[in-house]
Formats: structure tokens, sequence, C-alpha cells
């Protein structure tokens, strides 16, 4: 448990400084790609040297960092951090056939280059680390930041998760069939589910969300009730642990107000999304974020920083919606994602 | 607080298959770095690398892993995890519990395959079986998916200090009650990714490395995988416990992405963080298994942090003189080997020195020792300035 106390997100919608999310962007070429802004806090000589993954997850963090002492640590989930540079290196070696070869690239590929640029650029010399278990690495980034402040209840920690759509990464999820083949609007995008007459594959997407996390209630936006994870093909097992998830996790006495899911027009996947809806009482909002960001393994930041907007704004997008029901409040918000049907994860977000 | 005891160890690496056949190698002061013979490189001659001398076919039939896509870092990762396993006497119950946590590490994963990568990330290639192994994730997910394993599985980086990091997140995980047991390591397998990476860095040597001397011409790569079973104190009576790890920290430089500040300000903090965490004072400290690439940088930096923070330096040595540098698998073989210290009593050769760095005067252990240790320290530090110490103690 851990509280939300301010917010950065740079994505396709209009996130990030003046954030809309009422108007939906829609994607280009098959790819929801990020509305970058001009990065005016990062160094230009050190901005030009940045891959776009590090120019994305630095660029959320700065407007956190430039409002607040130093954090006490970095904790960054990210799948795809540095992989541009690693291929830009490959593509070195086998040009050059193992010659003389630039090592910038081969620095910036290590997949802590997120963390570590933050780190640097700010003379950050505290807790830095970057999880990368894919569909899971923010949520065990969450997990961090969790612990990290049951075990120094005083510390502030920048929170975050940063994938981008590189080209190489693009070609390998296009080649698996993770990404649809024919072209569909992010509008449309759920249309695509159903079993029978969907078809397979999701839009690529981006973000880097950032938050600013410590153990104090006053002023908070939002409380992270709970987090946890489970590595699992089989939706009734999934139901299982959501049930209990909800059990262990919802204050005695509450209610869950609003379902937000990582649902994202890939038809072998909806099965997973019926069994966690069917948990949950009619009564429930259902609200969807994938038509928003794409599909990349650390788009629950993203969702995170939404359930941020709604439980701040107490208002969700109409584009959001797949089951309306009148709210006077949204207080309890249950978001399940699940990452090419084998990870799964359960977060509890709420409200003062 | 209840002390984090390891009641198992795995380990491969270019000096052993096992923890038995390591120790007796590090007995021995035994220098695993030769040529490179499980692929081909124009370096494969000119740079030694700590290899492991099986190949990738065979550790598929030795270890009976024949799924499509699996890559030499995964049966790396498995073999020394195997062995972990066995060696803790953990039940297959107790291993697919939702309360073992399985944390992992590595900085190459599935890049090992440079040529296959590299054909795959073209866009009008058909993708090979290897696709979803080049991420990092892959190696946890394949050991998650073999063992079914159902607590948490994590994968974690901080470059060259990764898989101490790993060890550190497992310990905390059951220290926060979010797991009984953890399995913790790294894995590395050596690549012409990584050989060209810190070739171009012009910090490859072009002999066997010669950590902590004044005339050091950089570092061997090396490969190999470690996992060690952490468990609570009070949950494994009637085990044999190695080791206790008593301390950990994770800090960083913030200096440079490939470089340590000259006084060494994330090493010291690394290191002086991890002892307050273990309630200990510099003079309680044994011996340092240390980062000691024998790079420029690292050992000058290393010996400077060392220094400022002890005054007189504990005994030292890098076991880089014998596997290489093993990167997202070191921090995990290293305190395996600091646990092997521990549980036998005794210090092993640092091989390969002749000069202390002029200025410094530092001179690593350099014979086979019998001796009384309480607690004993493992560097790692890494590319991007993290730095992160381990201290284990006498079980």
């Amino acid at each position: 448990m851990f509280y939300i106390h301010q917010t950065s997100c740079i994505s396709p919608q209009h996130t990030f400084g003046d954030a809309d999310i009422n108007k939906l962007a829609e994607p280009a070429e098959k790819r929801l790609q990020a509305i970058e802004p001009s990065y005016d806090a990062i160094p230009p000589g050190v901005l030009r040297r940045m891959g776009k993954v590090v120019r994305m997850g630095v660029g959320a963090a700065m407007p956190l960092l430039q409002n607040h002492p130093k954090p006490d640590g970095i904790i960054i989930g990210t799948a795809t951090g540095g992989k541009d540079d690693c291929v830009k290196f490959l593509n070195q070696i086998i040009e050059y056939d193992e010659g003389m070869l630039t090592p910038i690239n081969f620095v910036q590929s290590t997949p802590n280059a997120v963390a570590s640029q933050i780190g640097l650029l700010t003379k950050n010399h505290g807790y830095n680390v970057s999880h990368l278990h894919l569909g899971l690495a923010f949520e065990f980034a969450m997990t961090d930041a969790d612990m990290m402040l049951n075990e120094n209840p005083l510390n502030n920690y920048l929170l975050g998760a940063v994938d981008d759509i590189c080209t190489h990464h693009y070609y390998f999820e296009d080649k698996t069939g993770w990404y649809k083949k024919e072209d569909v609007s992010n509008k449309t995008l759920y249309e695509t589910n159903p079993a029978a007459t969907g078809s397979p594959g999701s839009i690529a997407g981006e973000a880097a969300a950032m938050f600013w996390v410590n153990g104090m209630e006053a002023g908070a936006v939002a409380k992270l009730q709970a987090v946890d994870t489970l590595h699992q093909a089989d939706e009734s097992i999934v139901k299982e642990k959501l049930q209990d998830f909800i059990e262990k996790y919802l204050p005695a006495g509450e209610k869950i107000d609003l379902l937000l899911t990582g649902e994202n027009g890939d038809n072998r996947l909806l099965k997973y999304y019926s069994s966690c809806e069917s948990v949950i009482k009619e009564d429930v909002t259902i609200a969807r974020f994938k038509h928003m960001c794409g599909e990349y393994p650390t788009a629950t930041a993203m969702g995170l920083w939404l359930c941020c907007d709604i439980l701040q704004h107490q208002h969700i997008p109409d584009h959001m919606i797949k089951n309306a029901v009148v709210k006077s409040r949204y207080k309890n918000i249950l978001m399940y994602n699940n990452y090419k049907g084998v990870q799964h994860s359960f977060i509890l977000v709420s409200g003062q | 607080m209840d002390r984090i005891v390891v009641t198992g160890m795995g380990v491969i690496s270019a000096i052993g298959n096992t923890v038995a056949e390591n120790r007796a190698s590090l007995v021995k002061g035994t220098c695993g770095l030769g040529s490179l013979e499980m692929f081909p490189s124009k370096f494969s001659t000119l740079l030694p690398v700590g290899e492991i001398k099986i190949t990738t076919e065979a550790l598929k039939e030795k270890l009976e892993a024949h799924e499509r896509g699996i890559t030499r870092t995964t049966l790396l990762a498995l073999h020394a995890f195997k062995e972990s396993l066995a060696d803790s006497q953990l039940t297959s119950e107790q291993v697919s519990s939702s309360d073992t946590a399985l944390i992992g590490a590595s900085t190459v994963g599935g890049m090992c395959l440079t040529d296959e990568m590299h054909r795959d990330a073209q866009k009008d290639t058909p993708g090979s079986e290897y696709i979803p192994s080049y991420d990092y994730a892959s190696i946890s997910m394949y050991l998650q998916q073999r063992y079914s394993m159902n607590g948490p599985v994590n994968t974690i980086n901080t470059a060259c200090s990764s898989s101490a990091n790993a060890i550190m997140f497992g310990a905390r995980l059951i220290r926060n009650g979010r797991a009984k047991r953890a399995i913790v390591g790294g894995v590395d397998s050596l690549a012409k990714f990584t050989i060209n990476g810190f070739n171009a860095l012009h910090i490859l040597s072009p002999d066997n490395c010669t950590p902590f001397d004044e005339d050091r011409k950089g570092l061997n790569l090396g490969e190999g995988a470690a996992f060690i079973v952490l468990e609570k104190e009070e949950d494994v009576a009637g085990k044999k416990i190695y080791a206790s790890l008593s301390g950990y920290s994770n800090a960083n430089d913030s200096f440079h992405a490939s470089s340590l500040s000259d006084n060494g300000d994330g090493p010291y903090k690394a290191m002086s963080d991890a002892l307050a965490l273990a309630k200990l004072d510099p003079s309680q400290i044994d011996f340092i298994n240390a980062h000691g690439t024998a790079t420029e940088n690292n050992d000058k930096v290393e010996s400077i942090a060392m220094l400022r923070l002890f005054g007189k330096a504990p005994a030292f040595a890098s076991t880089k003189a014998n596997i290489g540098h093993t990167l997202g698998a070191a921090g995990a073989i290293e305190a395996l080997y600091c646990i092997l210290n521990l549980a036998e009593q005794e210090l092993y050769p640092g091989i390969h020195f002749k000069k202390p760095i002029t200025g410094l005067g530092l001179e690593p252990v350099q014979a086979y020792k019998k001796i009384a240790l309480e607690h004993i320290m493992s560097n790692s530090f890494g590319f991007g300035g993290n730095c992160s110490s381990l201290i284990f103690s006498k079980a």
C-alpha cells in the first residue's frame, strides 16, 4: 500500500501537460505512437543522444523531479528499454563484420538505461533499479516501491514505466502474430474481440507514465491498495485469483466502482477478460484503455495514470466505457490486465 | 528481524559445471580463460573468454530441454537452477507453491543468438523460432513454466550488478512477507553482441585479465549462471545452512554511463549502506569478493572506495581472473563463491596478480588459506552507475 501524489504521462493521447483524454487520437500506420513534447527540461546535447524510449521516460519523469526534492530511489518497469540501441549495435556488428564499431549504442543498449539516465541527470545516488519482466515489469516496479515504503516509511520514490514501438520490436511482435494483420481503427478495436468472428492481435502502442509515491495520505491523488501477479494460461484459475484478490484487499464494507481492463481486441484473449468481468457485480462500471495507448508490455502504467485521472476528475470519457452504470462517485478502481494470455495482473486503486 | 539463510546453491561457469567443481577449481587457482570455441567470431583467438566447454546441443540433451526457441542462456540458467533445487531439497510442491518466488537477471538474454536476432529484426524475413526468446524475461518465464511455479516471478536489471539485485529483491520479498522462500540468481552467455560492445569500448584485455595489477589491460568476458535458495531461518529447522544474507544495498554513482567516478562515490555508498543494514562495522568484514573487472577505471576506483571506507582494506580478491566477467550472472556467481568461503572457512588464491597499483598499494589474497571467516562482502558495479554490495555471514 502506498500513496500516489503526482503523475505524468507521455502517450499517444493528450496526457502530457494540459491533459484532455476525452478527445481520442487515432493510430497511423497501424501504430499508436506517443505525442512527444519538446522536452525542454532535458539539456539539448543529452536529448540528441537519447533513444526514443529513454527520451520518453526521462521526459515524463522530469515534471515530477522538478517539483520535489530528490527522490530516495528511482524504480522503473520496462521491457523494451535500451532495445532500439541493441539492434542499432547489432546492425553495426553485422554491417562492419565485427570491425571498428562505435560504442555509444552498446552503452545505451542496457535495459537499465532509462532509470540510470534519470539518476545521472538528476545526480541521484539512491536506489536505482529496472524491472524487465515483460507484461509484469511495471507490476514488479510497483511491488518494489511498495516494499521500499514499507521498509522506509518516510521516503519518496519516483516510480514509473516506459516502452516504445521500436522498429525491430514491431517486427518481432508482428511476425509472431501479436499485431492485427488488417488495418483497424482504435474506435472499433473492440469489435474484433469475439472469438468466432474477431481476429487475433492488437494495435502496437507505447507510453511513459511516472508517479511520485510515498507513504503519506495527506494530499494524495490516490492510494495504491494492492498489486498482485500470476503466470497462468487457464482462465478459471485467473478468475479464482481475482476473487481472492478482491476478498483480500477490498476494504470491508466497500465495493468496486469501476473495473478497468486491458482488453485489446485480440480474439484469443477475450475469454480472460470475460471471466474476470463475471467476478464483479452488475452495478459496476466497466471501462477499457488499450484503444488509447495500444498494446505494449507496461501498458498498466498508462492504466494507473488513467485511474488517477478518473479519481481526480470523477469522469470517464465515453470512448472508454464498456458497461455504463450511473455513479455518484468513483472510489475503488480494480484494474485487470493480461499480457499475451500468460501474464496477469490485478491492481486495486482507491481515491479519498 | 529473522535471518535470511542460504539453503541451496547451483552454479555453472568456465571452471566447473557444479558447485563442487567450482570449489575444487577455486582451491587450485584454476584459470578458465581461453579461446572462444562455441560460435564463430573474428575475436575467437584474439580475446580470451571464460567459456563453458559444453555445446548448446549437449546442454539440451543433458537437461532434456528440447522446446522450440530455447537458447544457451536459458539452458545455462536451467543447469544451475536445477542444481540449487536439488541441493536445498525443495519438494516439487514447495517449488510450485504460491509462496516460492523466482527472481532472475540477465543482460544478454536471447541475444546470445546475435546473427539470428539481426535477421529477425529485418522487415521482410520470416520470423525464426527464437523471437520470443530474445527478451530478458524469457529465461525466468521458461523456468516458471518448466517447474509450474505459482509465486512471484520477476526479472531484474541493473546492468552488470543485475543478479546482486535479484538476490536483494528475493530477500526483500521474504522480509516483507510476500514469499516464504526465493530462488534467486542470474545468467549470461557469451555473445558476439557483448564481445563487440566491450571491444568497442576498448576495455577487453588481449591477455588473461589481471585484477588489481598495475599493468592490467582490461577485462575478459565470461559466461555462466548461478542460483541460490533463500529461506527464513525459522522455516528451515534441520536443513543444511550455508550462510546468512545479512546486508545488501543498491546505490547509484550517477557520474557516467560506462565508468565510475574518481572517488568511487557509488561503490562507497553501496558498501557502507550494506554495512549499515547488516549493523556491522567496516572492521568486521573479513574478506571482499571485489567487482575487480581488471579495467583501468574499475580497479582503481574500487580500491579508492575500499580505502576510503575501510581505512586499511580487508583481505580481497576478484574471481573474474578465474571465470571472466559474467555480466548479469556475475553478482550471483560471486555471491555463491562468498557463501563457499564462509561455509568452508577458506579463502581462494587470487590469480594473475603481480604488481600493486602505484599509489594505492593494495594486494589481493594470492594463496589458499584456511581461516576463520564471519562476514564477507561481494561487490557488483554496472553501467549506468548501478553499484550494489551484498554481505553474507557465517551460518
